[in-house]
């Protein structure tokens, strides 16, 4: 074992012991340690393994807890495993703990773990989702087509508090992986006796934080504090209510009544009133993502590169940022984003020239490519307020700095994916958040043939680059790697980055343990405390 | 009149299959599938999804089965909710809907009718005049003016009731809701009841029974109201139908888990089975609330039989 891989897993030990969110000392808390939480839409299920949506993994994630766990700033913390390290490039161990209990008191074990893999990846469960985590295990993808039995999966109890998990190359972030809802133990005993309806409130087994109280569907899903959960102590919420209200105005009328202590989102256009109103209520934190403009690379019209940089160069984020969307978001000049791991954040050359400078760079190679002034594009967005403001503010910079007119068209949100999917558009609105932090999950945004790839786009150049990091264990040499991959990428302007996301929403000043999540914009229920109010 | 009721049960059967049968091609041809998410999903993945839930076989086979399961009563798995069945889902949905519906249109029949005689017994008064205002008020407004408009009032600026949400049907819950149902359907049947009235109150048997020197209360209550009551009956049938599975502006704003949440989100989601199985509820139900309908043209109209 290299030095490189000891100081990696002695890291790794180390990060494991820091248990949850620290009340800061002196903090008061409430008598009454309940919360109520808009989640936003329904959750589609509470079964780890058909868990997909953001709206259903924060709420599995207090019900089940996987190998690890992510706490309010983003960090990776220990979950059902104590410790972990990783053996050779490609295999991990991770310990697992043994005071951890299922909500009936058996206790978790390695066997819980494998069992909940081979059923999430099984092709007869048919998970959404199954492909996403599928690629961090050996055989994993062989698994879900149905060419391998699940017998095959890269993962094997050394004994019944040791899991050894084999992935088909390096995968430095491996620990953030098994945070996800998804990877979760599953309760074989109680999904075999119940079937599908082993969710259902008083039918349901977890090993997470909480346990499942009350489930009214489209109304709201209640959790209580699980007095096994090996790590109570530290559990301070006794009751969270997650409400399933997916309305904005709605949302932002509950907590203006005091209905709820924590908004999902703001109403399009509310963020500058509402910051003015509730000062030290507003949080907006930068998240992993990006708000984009599908280019459709394979389009007759925008295959030539010198027509997507024009396109990119002269669409103003600052009065975007500033003025249109007015939420707090950043301008994005590449595709690196500010906070990700793994690659530096790039930023196009021309970002910081005066506008008049790109707007004559920019016609110049429209005329280059020989693309007349009065040459229409095709917009699509789906229907919302918000996104038309957007395509209205993009449209009229087209027009006023190039000459070049847009059809807006506006899509019904299925109909819109599956245009994206299909190449059948040419420029299409879009936006990527990512849960897992490292700069390989953003850039399969644009590497050729990805499933995320919606520009049609492909640099076999850069790919080879990410191919090649993707088997480094140095992090600095992976790193330098894709960071150049990320800029021959932008480049080639596959899409147009236009802003980082942010998560703005309100919350009551007496919801204690809000952090930024590391731009994950995902919570744990165990890491918030409610304060004397 | 029970041949009637049996006849007009027995018509049901094809209603539905036809509703079915056109239903389910739309939604087939519908551009965008159950499983299209933002990330294209692998085609492994999509062949699992299909093999699941049958999509993998010729659409006459998917119908068939379909019906089969129709048949006996199973309206199949959810496409987008794996843990409930959309029987699981309907039968939640389904009291919550016919609860704050049914409530709202029983209120709404009474002091509409109530209103409407009143006002059209009053003509041109002061009364007249406030009842038409409140309706007018009613019909123009639409639920998602006057949503907001309560909410503001009686729980905003009035805290006494909360601003939306559901629990295990509290009644604090519903009093808002209801109260926004109840004035829509009301100013119709307000305004409809006393248009009628006052059109029966100057036909020629009103005019021989006032001759007949029949107090004015005894005229109204034995000639005048039954036959004043049929436009009114016309429009309660669709506006209970409406009431319970498409009140989707009311449910979204109070947040209620009724019928139309799920009929939209079911409809965005493609996911066809949740879809079908409410367009079967909702067929059935138009088709007993116009049963009841037409026999209460029976009772009301001497000129009607079956």
């Amino acid at each position: 074992m290299s030095l490189r891989i000891v100081l990696a897993s002695l890291l790794a030990i180390a990060t494991a012991f820091a248990g949850a969110a620290a009340i800061p000392p002196g903090t008061v808390l409430s008598p009454r340690q309940e919360m109520v939480r808009n989640n936003g839409a329904e959750p589609e299920s509470l079964d780890p393994a058909h868990t997909e949506t953001v709206n259903a993994t924060e709420i599995g994630r207090d019900l089940f807890e996987g190998l690890t766990s992510t706490d309010h700033q983003g960090n990776v913390v220990a979950g059902v495993a104590e410790s972990w390290k990783q053996v050779d490039a490609t295999t991990w161990v991770f310990r697992l703990r043994r005071n951890a209990v299922w909500s009936n008191g058996q206790p978790v074990t390695a066997d819980d773990f494998l069992y909940g893999w081979r059923r999430y990846l099984d092709p007869k469960t048919a998970s959404l989702s199954a492909t996403i985590y599928a690629i961090y295990f050996v055989n994993g993808m062989d698994i879900v087509a149905g060419r391998k039995p699940l017998a095959d999966l890269g993962a094997k109890a050394l004994d019944p508090y040791t899991l050894e998990v084999k992935t088909p190359g390096p995968v430095p972030f491996l620990p953030g992986v098994m945070a996800a809802a998804q990877l979760a133990p599953q309760p074989r005993a109680t999904i075999e006796k119940f079937g599908k309806d082993w969710t259902r409130p008083g039918n349901i087994v977890g090993n997470g934080a909480y346990v499942l109280k009350d489930w009214q569907v489209n109304s709201k899903v209640i959790v209580e504090k699980n007095p096994r959960y090996w790590d109570a102590a530290n559990v301070q919420l006794t009751r969270v209510t997650f409400l399933c209200v997916e309305d904005s105005s709605a949302d932002l009328k509950l907590y203006q009544s005091g209905e709820e202590d924590f908004m999902e989102t703001l109403p399009p256009g509310a963020y500058a009133a509402l910051k003015a109103q509730y000062p030290n209520e507003m949080r907006n934190d930068l998240l992993l993502g990006i708000r984009v403009y599908s280019l459709n690379n394979k389009d007759p019209l925008l295959k030539d590169v010198r027509v997507r940089k024009a396109l990119s160069m002269v669409i103003d984020r600052e009065v975007l940022a500033g003025r249109i969307t007015a939420d707090g978001q950043v301008p994005l000049y590449g595709l690196a984003v500010k906070g990700l791991a793994g690659a530096q954040p790039t930023r196009y050359d021309w970002a910081d020239w005066p506008m008049d400078k790109r707007v004559a760079e920019a016609r110049r190679l429209l005329a280059e490519a020989g693309v007349k002034p009065g040459t229409h594009l095709k917009f699509v967005y789906n229907n919302s307020d918000y996104h038309r403001k957007m395509a209205i503010f993009a449209a009229s910079e087209w027009k006023t700095k190039l000459g070049l007119e847009t059809d807006i068209d506006s899509l019904e949100f299925k109909v819109l994916i599956r245009k994206r999917h299909d190449g059948d558009f040419q420029i299409a609105r879009n936006g990527w958040v990512f849960n897992v932090n490292d700069a390989t999950i953003l850039l399969n945004l644009a590497e050729c043939d990805s499933d995320f790839n919606d520009d049609h786009s492909c640099n076999r150049a850069a790919d080879a680059l990410i191919a090649q990091a993707k088997l480094l264990d140095d992090p600095a040499r992976r790193e330098a790697l894709l960071s150049q991959a990320a800029r021959m990428m932008a480049e080639d302007y596959p899409m147009i980055p236009l802003l980082q996301y942010t998560a703005p929403r309100l919350v009551k000043p007496w919801v204690g343990g809000y952090g930024d999540s590391g731009g994950t914009d995902r919570y744990r229920s165990k890491d918030f405390y409610i304060l004397k109010h | 009149m029970w041949a009637y009721v049996v006849r007009r049960l027995l018509v049901t059967i094809p209603t539905v299959l036809a509703v079915v049968t056109i239903c389910y091609l739309l939604l087939h041809v519908t551009p965008g599938g159950p499983f299209d998410s933002e990330r294209k999903v692998s085609e492994a993945v999509l062949a699992n999804l299909q093999a699941k839930y049958h999509l993998d076989l010729p659409l006459w086979k998917q119908y068939l089965l379909y019906l089969n399961d129709l048949l006996h009563g199973d309206l199949g798995a959810s496409f987008r909710y794996a843990d409930w069945s959309v029987n699981d889902l309907v039968a939640r949905a389904l009291p919550v809907s016919l609860v704050i519906g049914g409530t709202a249109m029983a209120i709404a029949v009474v002091l509409g009718v109530g209103l409407g005689i009143l006002a059209a017994l009053r003509q041109n008064s002061a009364v007249d005049v406030a009842v038409m205002l409140l309706g007018n008020i009613g019909s123009v407004l639409p639920s998602f003016v006057l949503g907001p408009v309560l909410v503001l009032v009686f729980a905003i600026a009035l805290p006494w009731l909360p601003s939306g949400g559901w629990d295990d049907f509290a009644p604090r819950y519903m009093i808002l809701p209801i109260a926004l149902l109840t004035l829509i359907n009301m100013s119709t049947i307000g305004r409809i009841m006393r248009g009628s009235l006052i059109e029966v109150l100057s036909s020629n048997f009103i005019r021989t029974a006032r001759a007949k020197g029949l107090p004015m209360r005894l005229v109204v209550m034995r000639h005048a109201l039954r036959p004043a009551l049929l436009p009114v009956v016309s429009v309660v049938g669709p506006l209970a139908i409406a009431s319970i599975t498409s009140a989707i502006v009311t449910e979204s704003w109070f947040s209620i888990p009724g019928l139309g949440k799920l009929i939209v989100n079911g409809a965005s989601d493609r996911d066809y089975t949740l879809v079908l199985g409410l367009v079967v509820l909702v067929t059935v139900l138009a088709v007993l609330l116009n049963l009841i309908v037409d026999l209460a043209y029976a009772w009301l109209d001497p000129k009607i039989r079956y």
